[in-house]
C-alpha cells in the first residue's frame, strides 16, 4: 500500500557521529552509563517509527600504540546488554547488535541471540562482523588477526552453524518468534559483498552521495540475484548523519560549531587511532611524520600510505592535516539543511533506487536524534513515506519480510 | 552496618526465557524481598543468563541480579564487558557465578582471574567528562591487564568501564565449587562445606524452620539462606510470607548491592578500593 516506504535505522554507538559531538551542549556524555538514557532513546526511536536500533561494536579499547585517548568518548558498553535492556522498555523497535564471528563460537552466538530473540518477543537482529582491527587479537590470546578471506570463510561456517543451533532451539521451545534473528551485514570488499549477498537481510554501507548509493545497491542486488535470492528481500541502508537548521545557513553554522568544539589535541588523537600509530608526541606545527607512521602502524601499510602521502607532499603540518581528517565524514553522507530539505533528499534517494532507507547516525546524542524525530519524521509521514504505526511485533514484520524465517537446516 | 540476613534464590525454568513469564517472576522476587536472584544453576541453564540479566535490569529496582556463566562456553573479555554494562544499567545490582561443570580443571578460576584483571584495568575515577576543557577521561588511570592464565591470555584494556560495584558480586556454589579464596557469597553445599566467601548462605527448602535459621544467623553460623526454585511464580510469594520477616528491617534500604549487603570488594581481588564513579556532567 505504501509504495517506496523509507526504512529508518538508528545507529547509536557512542555519543554521536562527530568525534567532538560529546562536548555539544545537547550531548549527555554521562547518559551512556545510565538506564534512564537508554530508555529515553529507545522510546524516541519507537516514536520515530524506526525499524531498529543498531549498536556497532569493537573488541579492542580505543587508542593507538598503547596510549588511551583522553579527548574521545569511550568506552562503549556491550551492545547485546544495552539492546536487551532497551527491549524491556519498548514494544516494537528492532534491536540489532553487532557481534564478531572471529571471536565467538557458534554456541556462544546462538545462546546469546536466541535468548535476546525470545525475551524481546522476536525483535533481535545480528550485525555480523568479522572484526578488522589488529589490536583485537591480543585480547583473545592471539598475536594477529586471521587474513580477511579466512575471516569471511569462518564467518560463513559460524553463521551456518548458529542457524542450525537456532533451529534446534526453536524446535525445543520456547519458540524463537522469528525463527532466528534477522541477519545484517556491512561488507565492502569482494569477500564482504559476496558474504552479504548470500546471508544478509539488511545491509549497511557508506554512500557519500546518491550515485554512490545507486552503485552500491545495484551491485548488491545483482549479487543477491546471482546466488538465487530475491533482491526485494534485502534492505540496503546507507549511513546518514545530519545537522538541521531553520535555514541552510543556520545548519551550516551549527555544523561548523560542532567541528569547532574539537581542538588540535582531539584531532591528533582521532588521527592516531585512524592511522594505527600514536602521534601525540609530535609537534602539530611540524611536518607529518610519515616514516614513523609507516614504521609503527598496525593497520595495512598501503592504505595508510595512501591516506597520508598527498598531504605530506604538500607539506601540510600535522595539526592541520589532523583537523581536516577529522572533518571528513568517513565516506558517509552528512546532510546540512532544513528538515524539509532533508525529507526531500531522503525521498529522492529512495525514488532513485539509491537505498531502501537510511541508517541515521545522529551527530551528537541524544540531541541529534531528538531533532530528527521531532522535525523530519512528521514530514516523511505527511508525505506518506514513513509508517505511522508498526505493522506487527517482530523485526521481520517491521522490515516487510515474512514474519517467520522458514529455517532451513 | 549490622550484618544483614541475605535472602537468595536460583531459578532455571525454561519459561523464564519469555517476557510473559519472566516479568511476573521478577515482580514476585522483588515483592518477596529477595536480595539475590541467580539465573540458571549447575546442571540447568536453559537460557543465556547474562542476556536475561540485562532485560531484568530496567524492570526491577532492588533485586540483585546474578548470572551463571558456564566456563565451558564463555570468554572473559565478553563476560567482563557484558557484566560491566549490566552493572551500569542496574545501578550496581549485578553478580555472577562461574559454573565449572563441563570445563577442564582450573578454567572457571582462570575466567574469574581474567575478568577481575580486566575490571581492574580501569580506575574508579577514570571518567572526567569535562566538556568545557574537552577532557573525557584520565588516561593515566587506564592500563593493559596483560593477563596470562592457563586457559586465557587477555591483553586489555577492556573497552568497558570498571563496573559501579568495582567487581560484580562473585557467588560460589558449594555443590559445584570453584577454587577462589575470596568470593563474596558462598552457598553451603550438601556436604556442609562452606566455600571461602565473605558471606555464607545455607541452602534450604521452603518448609525450613524460620526460628532455627534466625538462631543460626545470630550465632554467626550463616549469613542467610538460598532457595532452589522449581516453580518460581508459586514459590516466591510463599518465600515472602514465611521468610520476609528476616529481611523486613532492610526492605527500604537503598544504594548499590555492596553497600546494602555490607560487602566491600575483597582486597585480594582488586587494586582499586571501590567501584566506578560517573561524574555529573557540567
Ligand atoms: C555503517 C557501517 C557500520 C559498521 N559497523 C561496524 C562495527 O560496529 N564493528 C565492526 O567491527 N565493523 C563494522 N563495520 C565494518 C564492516 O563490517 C566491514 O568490515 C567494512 O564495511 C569493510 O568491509 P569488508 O569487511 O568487506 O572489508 C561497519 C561498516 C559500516 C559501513
Amino acid at each position: 500500500m505504501m509504495d517506496k516506504q523509507i526504512h529508518l535505522w538508528a545507529f547509536l554507538q557512542g555519543i554521536g557521529f562527530f568525534p567532538s559531538g560529546w562536548m555539544h551542549e545537547r550531548a549527555r556524555p554521562e547518559g551512556v552509563f545510565s538506564m534512564d538514557y537508554y530508555a529515553r532513546v529507545a522510546k524516541l526511536a519507537e516514536q520515530g517509527m524506526f525499524d531498529a536500533i543498531v549498536f556497532g561494536d569493537q573488541l579492542q579499547s580505543r587508542g593507538a600504540g598503547g596510549r588511551t585517548p583522553e579527548r574521545m568518548a569511550m568506552p562503549t558498553l556491550d551492545p547485546v546488554s544495552l539492546l536487551t535492556a532497551m527491549a524491556a522498555v519498548t514494544k516494537h523497535v528492532g534491536l540489532v547488535a553487532t557481534v564478531s564471528t572471529s571471536y565467538n563460537t557458534p554456541e556462544m552466538l546462538a545462546e546469546r541471540f536466541g535468548a535476546m530473540e525470545r525475551i524481546s518477543g522476536g525483535r533481535a537482529g545480528w550485525n555480523i562482523v568479522t572484526t578488522a582491527h589488529p589490536a583485537t587479537a591480543p585480547n583473545f590470546g592471539d598475536n594477529d588477526l586471521p587474513p580477511k578471506d579466512e575471516r569471511y570463510r569462518r564467518a560463513k561456517e559460524v553463521v551456518a552453524k548458529a542457524c542450525e543451533l537456532w533451529a534446534a532451539m526453536d524446535r525445543e521451545g520456547p519458540m524463537l518468534p522469528q525463527g532466528r534473528p534477522v541477519l545484517v551485514q556491512a561488507g565492502q570488499s569482494a569477500d564482504g559483498r559476496d558474504f552479504a549477498a548470500r546471508t544478509a537481510e539488511a545491509i549497511f554501507c557508506p554512500a557519500a552521495n546518491i550515485d554512490a548509493g545507486i552503485d552500491f545497491r545495484s551491485d548488491l542486488r545483482a549479487r543477491v540475484a546471482v546466488v538465487g535470492r530475491d533482491p526485494d528481500g534485502v534492505r540496503i541502508m546507507p549511513g546518514l548523519s545530519c545537522v538541521l537548521g531553520g535555514s541552510e545557513e543556520e545548519a551550516r553554522a551549527s555544523h561548523a560549531a560542532i567541528l569547532d568544539l574539537a581542538d588540535d589535541a582531539l584531532a591528533i588523537e582521532y588521527l592516531s587511532e585512524s592511522l594505527g600509530c600514536d602521534l601525540t608526541p609530535f609537534d602539530p606545527q611540524g611536518e607529518i611524520p610519515v616514516t614513523t607512521i609507516l614504521e609503527h602502524t598496525i593497520l595495512p601499510k598501503a592504505d595508510i600510505a595512501r591516506a597520508v602521502t598527498p598531504a605530506h607532499e604538500k607539506r601540510t603540518p600535522l595539526g592541520a592535516f589532523a583537523a581536516n581528517f577529522m572533518r571528513h565524514p568517513r565516506g558517509h553522507n552528512v546532510f546540512l539543511g532544513t528538515p524539509e530539505q532533508m525529507a526531500d533528499m531522503m525521498i529522492s534517494w529512495r525514488d532513485a533506487g539509491a537505498c531502501d532507507g537510511f541508517t541515521l547516525q545522529p551527530s551528537y546524542m541524544p540531541g541529534g536524534l531528538e531533532d530528527f524525530v521531532e522535525q523530519v519524521v512528521p514530514i516523511l509521514q505527511q508525505r506518506g513515506r514513513l509508517r505511522t504505526e508498526y505493522p506487527g511485533t517482530t523485526l521481520r514484520e517491521t522490515l516487510g519480510l515474512p514474519a517467520r524465517e522458514a529455517v532451513a537446516a | 552496618m549490622t550484618r544483614p540476613f541475605i535472602l537468595s534464590a536460583s531459578l532455571a525454568e525454561a519459561a523464564f526465557a519469555v517476557p510473559q513469564s519472566a516479568a511476573p517472576i521478577l515482580q514476585a522476587a522483588e515483592a518477596a524481598g529477595l536480595d539475590l536472584l541467580m539465573m540458571g544453576r549447575s546442571g540447568a541453564r536453559p537460557f543465556d543468563a547474562q542476556v536475561l540479566l540485562a532485560w531484568a535490569a530496567p524492570i526491577t529496582t532492588r533485586l540483585g541480579l546474578v548470572a551463571t556463566v558456564p566456563a565451558s562456553n564463555a570468554h572473559p573479555f565478553h563476560v567482563a564487558r557484558a557484566l560491566s554494562a549490566i552493572d551500569f544499567l542496574s545501578a550496581g545490582r549485578t553478580g555472577w557465578s562461574v559454573i565449572p561443570e563441563g570445563s577442564p580443571d582450573g578454567m572457571a578460576e582462570d575466567m574469574v582471574g581474567a575478568a577481575r584483571a580486566l575490571w581492574d584495568g580501569w580506575g574508579s575515577d577514570t571518567l572526567i567528562l569535562d566538556k568545557a576543557r574537552g577532557r573525557y577521561l584520565d588516561a593515566s588511570k587506564v592500563r593493559a591487564s596483560n593477563y596470562e592464565g592457563p586457559f586465557f591470555k587477555v591483553a586489555g584494556p577492556l573497552n568497558a568501564m570498571r563496573p559501579p560495584l568495582g567487581h560484580p558480586l562473585l557467588v560460589v556454589d558449594g555443590d559445584d565449587p570453584i577454587d577462589v579464596a575470596d568470593a563474596d557469597i558462598g552457598l553451603i553445599g550438601a556436604d556442609g562445606a562452606a566455600p571461602a566467601a565473605t558471606r555464607r548462605l545455607a541452602k534450604v527448602s521452603l518448609d525450613a524452620d524460620v526460628a532455627a535459621l534466625s538462631n543460626r544467623f545470630a550465632a554467626g553460623e550463616i549469613d542467610g539462606v538460598h532457595f532452589t526454585l522449581t516453580d518460581a511464580l508459586a514459590q516466591l510469594p510463599e518465600i515472602g510470607t514465611r521468610f520476609g520477616s528476616l529481611v523486613a528491617d532492610r526492605i527500604d534500604a537503598t544504594g548499590d548491592l555492596r553497600a546494602r549487603l555490607g560487602l566491600p570488594i575483597p582486597q585480594t581481588a582488586s587494586n582499586q578500593p571501590g567501584g566506578a564513579v560517573v561524574p555529573e556532567n557540567a
